[in-house]
């Protein structure tokens, strides 16, 4: 054991026997025999990873790559099939809080059992009783059954107990998106005192913000092996841009869906059937900045000859309100006779959209206004981002000046 | 082994305190409920099999010319209560405490024990009651004394068992039940409804099985103690404890091989 790791996983593997195989009952056993098939998978592999001591660790990855089985083998809940894992020093698991927790004890009644499944002596127990008590904010009602806890004063407790046993190094799982906003910044400020400390901390989470900012290194699992490990920033980069480019493979698809036209109101004598997001000069760009002047270019196939239609495009904002609903008519532009293919561009000069997500929806009316053409839900969504990295309040931002006397 | 349990003592306690706090919280009358059922089979089978079967118990050691049948029954009730109480309730600690070792590190036979901790006070409970009838017989001797190492001899088997089946119910769910069908056999396969002369005298074969069966020992040795006053052969005592603590020494041991990968299998 080197004296600078905390946690060294040498090639591990874990095994598991398919749910649906086991004999669960002697009888089954007996009746079925021994299970033959081998339907078993490898829930993690080849895992070569050292946490070093003093250090915060993360580790990211989608559902199901691994992640908590690590965490599990590392606690010791879970035996590596194959491989070695050692640790230096005392080692607790925030993996899921309050776990040990009896509905008919109180609060305090629960500490003291909580803490000795943890490996507490009862004078560390009964010395830190006040600081959890605390710490936790339930003071209040700390000598009622926890039966009568609501979920979220639940896991406070179980958090408090946990952070406050000391350990050499502390996993947590998943447990920081619980409680309300106070309390978690409490946990995360417990979190970098306990760093200070020099005390290993391992997170799995899928708070990639989160993670970037409280970990010194990440390891990223996918589907059970390592695919990269490094500096925190890096590594949730790469694995941000993998994740973006399988939603926009996935996106295409959905997006093949949308395009099907038989099914779309209107009349049909106009068929949108395209969209896209580009740049002032017409180039095909997939997100935009507040202040840059951007445009939409929209498809248009006219099934016959058709008189100034008004082509219509509504902004909705992720969080579901309409922003805006730009309209040739409405500006006084007139297509004229259409037929054939054409498109048609709206731009927005500086781009007054704050950073967020918008959704286009597109409908077509004729000349008069009344009669629906055609109309396409969620023809094209993008994204505003902001050219100083802030998140947007509000939706737009409006012309305006400042005058101080 | 001794070490570590002398280590997780605290564990042990502290699951214990838990089990104490919670078992009858809710109950107004509390422990007395926990005597209520051992003192009702005792009416039960004590009228039963006195008067209807008229058993006649051995002659009390105070006083050759009196018997009591209750007394007798009794004596071996309690033993083998403290056996199989054990045993079951051991069997089902783990699952009972599935939801923490799936979820926490920790030596596994820690709740199993600190369950059994309490069940002994039922036990101790249950001793009282029958001290207080024999004293009511005026039935008391210096040979009372052997019942102790005896009772924990008795609680070193029965606690072995419990962990060797724990495992294996943890495993295969329907092994309580079976062990439930296999406990009433024995009780009856024990002396403690009959002397164990009155199976001697009738059919040899049957003896043979009373006599090989375990339980039988601890029980006659209870009865010699308690209700004949009499002190069994020197090696018997010896041999009781040599016997409880490899059945212990046996359960802990496979119990810690077997139940390393305990969270997954929960």
């Amino acid at each position: 054991m080197s004296e600078t790791f905390a946690i060294t996983l040498d090639d591990v593997g874990k095994r598991f026997m398919r749910h649906a195989d086991r004999r669960n009952t002697l009888k089954e056993r007996i009746v079925r025999g021994r299970s033959r098939s081998t339907q078993d998978f490898w829930a993690v592999r080849n895992v070569n990873v050292q946490i070093p001591k003093g250090s915060v660790y993360g580790l990211i990855g989608h559902n199901g790559s691994g992640k908590s089985t690590l965490l599990k083998l590392i606690t010791g809940i879970y035996r590596p099939t194959e491989g070695s894992i050692s640790s230096d020093g005392r080692v607790a698991a925030l993996i899921e809080l309050g776990a040990g927790f009896h509905p008919d004890m109180t609060g305090r009644e629960n500490i003291r059992l909580n803490g000795s499944i943890l490996g507490l002596s009862k004078s560390e127990i009964e010395n830190a009783m006040e600081t959890i008590i605390d710490f936790s904010g339930l003071r209040e009602f700390i000598d009622d059954p926890v039966k009568h806890y609501s979920s979220g004063m639940y896991v406070r407790l179980g958090f408090s107990v946990a952070v406050h046993m000391k350990p050499d190094v502390l996993l947590v799982d998943e447990v920081l998106a619980v409680g309300d906003e106070e309390f978690q910044r409490k946990c995360f400020d417990h979190l970098y005192t306990l760093r200070r400390e020099g005390r290993t901390i391992v997170v799995v989470s899928h708070g990639l913000g989160q993670l970037e900012g409280l970990c010194d290194e990440v390891a990223w699992l996918d589907h059970g092996t390592v695919q990269e490990i490094g500096p925190a920033t890096e590594v949730i980069g790469s694995y941000l841009h993998r994740v973006n480019a399988e939603e926009a493979k996935a996106n295409a698809e959905i997006a093949a869906i949308r395009d099907d036209t038989t099914m779309r109101a209107g009349s049909g004598l106009i068929r949108s059937t395209g969209a896209r997001l580009i740049d002032a000069q017409h180039a095909s760009i997939n997100h935009t900045e507040t202040g840059t002047t951007f445009g939409i270019e929209v498809d248009l196939h006219c099934h016959e000859q058709v008189l100034g239609p008004n082509v219509r495009l509504a902004f909705q904002h992720e969080t579901g309100p309409l922003v805006t609903m730009l309209s040739n008519h409405r500006i006084g532009f007139d297509f004229d006779y259409i037929e054939g293919d054409k498109t048609v561009t709206a731009f927005l000069a500086d781009n007054p959209l704050l950073p967020g997500r918008y959704r286009v929806h597109i409908d077509i009316f004729d000349h008069t206004g009344s009669v629906l053409i055609d109309n396409w839900d969620d023809a094209l969504e993008f994204t505003v981002r902001s050219p100083r990295g802030e998140i947007g309040q509000g939706f737009v931002e409006l012309p305006y000046t400042y005058e101080i006397r | 082994m001794i070490g570590e349990l002398y280590r997780q003592r605290a564990l042990v306690w502290a699951f214990a305190n838990r089990d104490f706090a919670t078992r009858y919280r809710s109950s107004l009358l509390g422990w007395a409920w926990s005597l209520l059922q051992p003192l009702a089979t005792l009416l039960v089978y004590a009228a039963v099999f006195s008067l209807v079967f008229r058993i006649q118990a051995p002659p009390l050691g105070s006083d050759p010319d009196r018997t009591s049948f209750a007394a007798f029954l009794f004596t071996g009730m309690v033993t083998f209560n403290l056996f199989s109480g054990l045993l079951m309730l051991s069997m089902t600690q783990l699952k009972s405490n599935g939801e923490l070792l799936r979820k926490v590190h920790f030596p596994a036979w820690t709740p199993i024990l600190g369950a059994s901790v309490v069940q002994l006070v039922q036990v101790a409970l249950e001793l009282i009651v029958l001290v207080a009838m024999f004293l009511w017989l005026g039935n008391i001797g210096i040979s009372w004394l052997l019942a102790i190492p005896i009772l924990f001899a008795t609680a070193m088997f029965g606690q072995g068992i419990g962990l060797m089946l724990s495992v294996v119910n943890a495993r295969y769910g329907d092994v309580q039940y079976i062990v439930q069908v296999i406990l009433q056999a024995l009780y009856f396969l024990t002396p403690i409804l009959y002397p164990l002369s009155l199976v001697e005298g009738t059919a040899s074969w049957l003896a043979n099985i009373v006599k090989a069966n375990p339980l039988t020992w601890f029980v006659e040795a209870m009865h010699q103690v308690m209700y004949s006053l009499t002190a069994p052969q020197w090696w018997v005592i010896p041999g009781l404890l040599a016997f409880g603590f490899t059945v212990f020494w046996a359960g802990f041991t496979i119990f810690n091989r077997s139940s390393e990968d305990i969270g997954e299998l929960l």
